[in-house]
């Protein structure tokens, strides 16, 4: 009897060790990192943060993206914001969709934010941070220029208006905006 | 005299009105910031000074302001940043094992070592009468009752 209860208690402690190894491994394996040049962009739905509705990025597919991470409480996202809405009017006619993912943030502050800046491209709430995440943004703002086929073509981890940014950020915009790499999908992102 | 009487009581009216709104005692920004967590800096918000954590605060003392009760608060901020906002998890549903599962830890634990000392100590006790009755074989205890005998 004590000899199957000693088992016993040793086969359980051994069963908590492997679950806590099992939970280490299962965190490591699905750490968050940003996506490469070249990598697939996350796929994502979020709501709109200026209107009903939701926009997927796979509906995008065939059209170059800018996706620009934001927050109201982020001051470098203020200098950013008339630089993001100057190149979003020069570009929208050339095809190509700006995204503003707003980022744990609040919504009247965030709506706010898009007021006083005067900002027209689609803007989207991700209060979670749950699709930041897994493009591994850290601090905002942050940009991510996808071509047609949805895949990286620039990561800018920080504001565009920095010049160590700008130049790389205009060339992946003009790149992405140039080059057609099958049938452009109906401009869906606008649409509630 | 009743135009003064009245002055007096509209302008006590009037000081005494934004306290003795709320219908409930006011909740305090200090109770929340240890409620509510920081987003971008995982602690909660009295341990943090960054500017997401300011804006949270900003809109609880505004709610607070607006007599918001404490949980109408928590609720509005759940339903834009997610239940991750809270600094404890909701009592209810899955989240119910994250009060429950340490509960439980420390209850079988307690369990265990009771059992432990339960058995160490009957291990250690001496069991007087079966040592006797297997210690004394007949021998012995007939040169026990003659030694005896001589003290009689």
């Amino acid at each position: 009897m004590t000899g199957r209860l000693k088992i016993t208690a040793q086969v359980l402690a051994l069963a908590g060790v492997a679950g806590l190894l099992a939970l280490l491994v299962w965190k490591l394996a699905h750490q968050e990192h940003a996506p490469g040049v070249g990598a697939a962009a996350p796929a994502f739905t979020l709501h709109r943060l200026d209107g009903p509705g939701r926009v997927t990025l796979a509906s995008l597919r065939g059209r170059p993206v800018v996706l620009n991470f934001w927050a109201s409480w982020c001051e470098p996202c203020k200098s950013e914001a008339a630089v993001l809405e100057r190149d979003w009017t020069r570009y929208h006619a050339r095809g190509v969709v700006f995204l503003g993912i707003d980022y744990h943030d609040l919504r009247p502050d965030a709506r706010s934010f898009v007021r006083h800046h005067a900002l027209t491209f689609p803007m989207l709430e991700d209060g979670s941070g749950q699709v930041t995440g897994t493009y591994g943004i850290s601090q905002v703002p942050e940009t991510y220029v996808l071509n047609r086929q949805g895949k990286v073509v620039a990561h800018l981890a920080g504001p565009i208006t920095d010049p160590s940014f700008a130049g790389e950020f205009r060339s992946a915009l003009a790149e992405a905006a140039r080059l057609k790499g099958g049938t452009p999908s109906a401009p869906q992102a606008a649409a509630p | 005299m009743i135009l003064r009487f009245l002055a007096v009581a509209a302008a006590a009216l009037a000081f005494a009105a934004p306290a003795s709104a709320c219908a409930h005692p006011r909740t305090s920004l200090t109770y929340l910031e240890g409620q509510i967590m920081c987003p971008t800096c995982h602690t909660t918000l009295d341990q943090s000074n960054s500017p997401a954590a300011q804006a949270i605060e900003r809109f609880i003392s505004q709610k607070i302001a607006a007599c918001w009760t404490a949980q109408r608060i928590e609720s509005a901020l759940v339903s834009n940043y997610g239940a991750q906002i809270l600094a404890a998890p909701p009592r209810k549903g899955f989240d119910l094992l994250a009060w429950w599962l340490p509960i439980a830890g420390v209850l079988a634990g307690a369990v265990v070592l009771a059992v432990g000392v339960w058995r160490w100590s009957r291990r250690r006790e001496p069991e007087p009468e079966a040592a006797t009755e297997q210690e004394l074989d007949e021998e012995t205890e007939r040169r026990l009752d003659d030694l005896l005998a001589r003290f009689d």
